[in-house]
């Protein structure tokens, strides 16, 4: 297949204070790493880094960042992420830094490692629970993810598609 | 398209974890922006996902206030309230899980194409999995079973099911492809040569009947040699056959009511009622003679059997035809009383019961047991032998095909389909015919001494039936001697007995050739006699006309099948079957066609003869007859041969018949939908040829003009028009009172009276021109204004059937216009006899701008004052048609005079497109290059006068220059011809309808 290949970069924002993670944003993050690219490799990496950069996505309940950009220069951007100290959000300075988990190929295998990763940080944290209460919910939340309730959302998705299938032939004629 | 690619975009993304954020209120805008198209379910991950399970939770409300969406979220602020203030394990989890559930789905679902076999890796796809899911691997193949049938379903609603419950071997079972064509016949009949047309032609549906157009290789030039030199052959068993029987007397009163002695020779011609000739006559509804024609149709009279004033007679009329004529012909003859089918049509078989008797009587090698017991089980099954489709099967048994009169005892019976009629054109066609058909050979003594169940054994017991046939043998033998089919006086009919044609077929095809040295024994007197006086009386008896023989002769046709076994079973292979089986023997009837009788040039042109059969045998005579060499032609060739032989043909050249008028709809229809085909950019403009009606000819419209002007002549008799002849007043003072009086609206009808024909052929010709006859027209009345009145007074509102041969170059299309050439034209065709004629200026197209202005916005309002234009146009109109003759001679500029005039009708035509309710119909009746409905004067549009239009057009290759059937206004032909000078009288000029460049044509009225 001919196609622009990229690498995403799959980071996690640490911040000091949990309750700033809710002013983050996709344009945000976008910015902020620019500035740090700008910084560090000066105009001649802001440019190039800028063709094909994107925010994939970003949670801001776990503070997970998906970055994408064009795999010739990734190591631009890469080497630039420890530069990041703050982000500036709706007039707010949060003091946070950027940690890259996982350099990916594809969205997919950043998914993938995402998984893994958040499982097993569930599982860690599942050992050093103190309380009771705690324990129930953790465990609840890992059980969340289980493979029988996947099972379920998945037959659940699929009637939705029949149903949406339906849907657009109706409008289709 | 965005749309699609939308939906196929969301498709793709649905399973894809989006962003989650949370945003101030002011992004609230873009949110919705964005938003738009998310479903609210819980696709995305989101915080409320992972409380399914538990109760409803604070963080619910968010979610429904907008859906989770990549990008900004409004409700922002009522969140921050909420957050807890420090960090909770469980708050931790529950969003570390809610995220691996996002992102798991969105890792276990594959994105892109919804096939089930996306989710395998790509080494391990498999060619057609899609088809066979066994090529899966078994956890996957649940869901594609369940693919596979939703992607049937959903193509199941698109096409109908196809049931195909039977085999191909048993639909193509004899029986079963029988009863399969008779439900394909069921709206259009097949002849009985209807398969081997369909492998060779283009087939039209067309008057009930599946013809053949024409063949699918290139034989145009061909099939025209062939009709000059050689024989062409057409099936024209669609023309149907009515039959009368009935006292004469009473038969030709009834039937002189349907037509007039003015048109020429009626049912009563003595030559055609003894029998000896065919005769063809122009029918009218009774009583309405020179208005409401019916058709042309051609009859026979069956030769009267001695003190016996019973007579039978045949008509042979179009489909088209007949549908209208047969009610008349009912309510002529009284007969209201149907007569019950299976009474009087024999058509329930006699002979299936003793079939085996005659077999077992020959002699010849047929007679094998084998055999036998297959034909029985062939035929007696179901009581119903396969051959009984023959002819018209879908008919069903039970509609009256004959009625009867209790008055008169006329019997009317409608023979359709049952007779077959082959026309071979040619001047050889008779070499054809006498090398295919043999008269039938005598059946020896001792199957005549047997009574029979075939009719020639009975037959021949008669010995006035025999002499009688040992003459007809002899007249048939004489046609090896003639030279030419012309040879023959027209409508010579012969009837004949033939052996079946099947048992002569030669090895190979080849061209049949007259044989003169061969023929010389042939007796010159009595050929000499033949071409004088044609075929004496008694020799036009046939069997045919006898329904009974007929109907035997039909059950009892030996299949092909059984015929090869015989041949295949004689002891030298190739040589002839004899003693002929005695099935064998068909009465034919063969009757002569004429060819070209008008005309200076190519006299006596596509002359030839019918071949009249009985049912059933159809495609027994037709093999044999293409064995001779002859061409096949459908109904293009047709009316090409009627248009060379410079006769009308039926339906084209008929406008005044119903069947004509129909058929111009049909093709009015059928060009505006080729036209509408071509892309805009191609079409041709025919505004801007000044070409009204490029599709139909509005007859009624250009009678009643023409009638308009020659009363106006009347009144601006002053005018300077009159410098050529000096138009006297008292004529057109004579021509407006009947015109007044006499014109009955709303109908116009073709001159067909001989007189008048004749003197206008006559006045037609010119006097001293070419080197032609000169000074013929002198002992009719000379062209004088009043004889000229005269004449169209008896004939008003009529229109007169004229042939147009181009004097130098042209081509001439279908519906050209024919004009009046004025003074100017005709004085530089005097100086320059080679030039190539004036031209039409350019028209305006009005329509165009009009048309654009739609397209853009619909509702752009103009012509305010709509109301009152429709009755100025009217005015208007009429004004161009007064001042428009006068400007003959004039320049063409100022003859453009109502192009002007033409605008309030646009007004009017546009008034219903600013009417909402209308807009639609009206945007169709606008097409960039026609004039839409009403019309304006059809005579006075362009710079010279359209005196009619061309039906039939093409380049003759018979008289080696453009040739072209048409139809004129009598008035205007006849104001024309006062104008015109004596050496010059009857040139106009023609124009195509996309060419602005006129043609002289001289006219040719034959009569």
């Amino acid at each position: 297949m001919v196609r622009f290949k990229s690498r995403y970069l799959l980071c996690e924002l640490c911040v000091s204070e949990r309750n700033s993670l809710q002013l983050l944003e996709e344009r945000v993050i976008y910015h902020a790493v620019r500035a740090a690219v700008n910084r560090a490799h000066g105009d001649y990496g802001s440019a190039v880094c800028n063709i094909g950069f994107s925010v994939k996505y970003v949670n801001a309940h776990t503070g997970v960042v998906l970055l994408r950009c064009r795999k010739g220069h990734y190591r631009l951007i890469w080497s630039a992420l420890p530069f990041i100290t703050g982000i500036e959000s709706r007039g707010q300075r949060v003091q946070c830094f950027l940690n890259c988990l996982h350099v990916g190929g594809t969205i997919r295998t950043c998914q993938k490692f995402l998984v893994r990763y958040s499982t097993r940080q569930l599982h860690r944290m599942l050992l050093h629970c103190t309380s009771e209460a705690e324990r129930r919910e953790v465990r609840k939340a890992v059980m969340s993810f289980s493979l029988k309730k996947r099972r379920e959302d998945g037959e659940e998705e699929e009637e939705e598609e029949e149903e949406d299938d339906g849907c657009g032939a109706g409008v289709d004629t | 398209m965005s749309g699609a690619k939308d939906r196929m975009r969301h498709k793709k993304m649905r399973n894809q974890p989006s962003s989650v954020t949370y945003s101030s209120p002011d992004w609230s805008g873009s949110q919705k922006r964005n938003g738009g198209d998310t479903p609210h379910s819980g696709r995305s991950f989101d915080s409320s996902s992972h409380m399914r399970g538990g109760g409803p939770s604070p963080s619910d409300r968010y979610h429904q206030q907008g859906g989770w969406m990549r990008g900004r979220q409004a409700g922002a602020q009522a969140y921050a309230q909420d957050l807890p203030k420090c960090l909770t394990a469980s708050s931790f989890a529950k969003a570390r899980a809610a995220e691996v559930n996002a992102m798991l789905k969105a890792v276990n679902k594959t994105t892109g194409s919804c096939h089930v076999f996306g989710a395998l890796p790509k080494h391990m796809r498999r060619r057609a999995m899609s088809h066979n899911t066994k090529r899966l691997p078994c956890r996957l193949r649940e869901g594609a079973l369940k693919m596979l049938e939703k992607s049937q379903q959903s193509a199941q609603k698109g096409k109908k099911e196809l049931s195909k419950n039977k085999s191909r071997k048993a639909r193509r079972r004899h029986g079963n492809l029988l009863l399969e064509f008779n439900r394909r016949q069921r709206k259009n009949k097949w002849l009985e040569t209807h398969i081997w047309h369909a492998k060779r032609f283009h087939m039209v549906k067309r008057w009930g009947y599946c013809l053949g157009d024409r063949p699918t290789q290139k034989c145009y030039r061909a099939c025209y040699r062939a009709m000059s030199s050689h024989c062409l052959l057409q099936d024209l068993s669609y023309y149907c056959c009515i039959e009368l029987q009935g006292p004469e007397d009473l038969l030709l009163r009834s039937l002189s009511r349907l037509t007039s002695k003015e048109t020429g020779p009626t049912f009563a011609a003595s030559l055609c009622l003894s029998g000896r000739r065919e005769g063809s006559v122009m029918l009218y509804r009774p009583d309405q003679y020179p208005s409401q024609a019916l058709g042309p149709v051609l009859f026979l009279w069956r030769p009267c059997t001695k003190g016996s004033a019973h007579r039978q007679l045949w008509i042979w009329a179009h489909p088209t035809v007949k549908q209208d004529l047969l009610p008349e012909l009912k309510a002529v003859c009284q007969c209201s009383e149907a007569v019950v089918p299976s009474a009087t049509a024999a058509v329930p078989v006699p002979a299936p019961v003793p079939t085996p008797v005659p077999e077992s009587t020959q002699p010849s090698p047929t007679g094998q047991p084998t055999s036998r017991k297959r034909k029985r089980t062939d035929g007696n099954p179901d009581g119903q032998p396969a051959k009984k489709i023959v002819g018209d099967g879908t008919r069903s048994p039970t509609t009256p095909v004959s009625w009867r009169s209790p008055v008169s005892g006329i019997v009317i019976s409608d023979l359709s389909m049952e007779i077959v009629r082959y026309r071979l054109i040619g001047p050889l066609s008779h070499t054809v015919l006498s090398e295919t058909l043999e008269p039938a050979t005598d059946c020896d003594a001792e199957s005549k001494s047997k009574s029979c169940a075939f009719w020639w054994p009975e037959h021949c017991k008669n010995q006035d039936n025999m002499s009688l046939h040992q003459q007809q043998s002899d007249i048939f033998q004489l046609f090896k001697g003639v030279y030419s089919t012309a040879e023959f006086p027209a409508g010579t009919v012969l009837g004949l007995t033939v052996d079946d044609p099947r048992l002569t077929l030669p090895r190979k095809k080849d061209k049949a050739l007259p044989n003169l040295q061969k023929a010389e024994g042939v007796d010159e007197d009595r050929l000499r006699d033949i071409s004088l006086r044609g075929v004496p009386e008694q020799c036009s008896h046939s069997a045919l006309w006898e329904q009974s023989v007929r109907d035997n002769v039909t059950d009892n046709k030996i299949s092909e099948q059984e015929l090869n076994r015989m041949k295949s079973q004689l002891l030298v292979p190739g040589s002839r079957l004899s003693p002929v089986p005695l099935q064998g023997r068909i009465p034919v009837l063969l009757v002569h066609q004429p060819g070209k009788q008008q005309g200076q040039e190519m006299a006596s042109w596509g002359t030839g003869w019918d071949l009249l059969l009985p049912k059933g045998w159809g495609m027994a005579f037709w093999i044999p007859l293409l064995y001779r060499g002859v061409r096949t032609g459908g109904l293009q060739v047709g009316l090409k041969h009627s248009q060379n032989k410079g006769v009308a043909h039926f339906p084209h050249d008929y406008p005044d018949c119903p069947a004509g008028a129909r058929f111009q709809q049909e093709q009015e229809m059928d060009l505006l939908e080729k036209f509408k085909r071509r892309p805009p950019s191609k079409r041709a403009n025919y505004i801007k040829h000044g070409c009204l009606a490029p599709f139909r000819c509005p007859w009624q419209q250009l009678v009643e003009e023409w009638e308009e002007i020659v009363r106006e002549g009347g009144d601006a008799g002053k005018s300077p028009e009159d410098t050529v002849t000096g138009q006297p007043t008292q004529l057109t003072e004579m021509l407006s009172h009947p015109a007044n009086s006499s014109a009955p609206r709303g109908s116009f009808a073709v001159l067909r009276n001989r007189k008048a024909l004749k003197q206008l052929s006559a006045w037609c010709r010119p006097t001293s021109s070419k080197g032609q006859r000169a000074q013929r027209g002198s002992q009719t009345a000379a062209l004088c204004p009043a004889s000229v009145a005269s004449l169209q007074t008896a004939h008003p509102s009529c229109l007169v059937w004229v042939r147009l041969s181009l004097l130098t170059k042209g081509h001439p299309v279908l519906h050209a216009m024919v004009c009046v050439p004025t003074a100017d034209d005709l004085q530089q065709l005097l100086k320059d006899p080679h030039g190539s004629g004036p031209q039409e200026p350019q028209h305006k197209d009005h329509f165009k701008s009009r048309i654009k202005r739609r397209k853009k916005g619909h509702k752009t309002p103009s012509s305010a004052p709509k109301n009152e234009s429709s009755d100025p146009n009217k005015e208007q109109g009429s004004d161009s048609t007064q001042s428009l003759p006068m400007d003959q001679g004039s320049s063409p500029t100022r003859c453009l005079s109502p192009e002007p005039s033409s605008t309030p009708i646009l007004t009017v035509s546009k008034e219903p497109g600013i009417d909402p309710t209308n807009s639609a119909s009206s945007g169709e009746n606008l097409t960039i290059g026609l004039w839409p409905k009403p019309l304006p004067s059809v005579t006075s549009h362009c710079s010279r006068l359209t005196l009619g239009w061309i039906t039939q057009g093409d380049f003759s290759l018979t008289a080696g220059c453009g040739e072209a059937l048409g139809l004129v206004s009598l008035a205007g032909l006849l104001q024309m011809l006062l104008k015109q000078p004596a050496e010059q009288r009857g040139l106009v000029l023609l124009r195509n309808p996309a060419s602005l460049q006129y043609r002289f044509a001289k006219i040719n009225i034959e009569a």
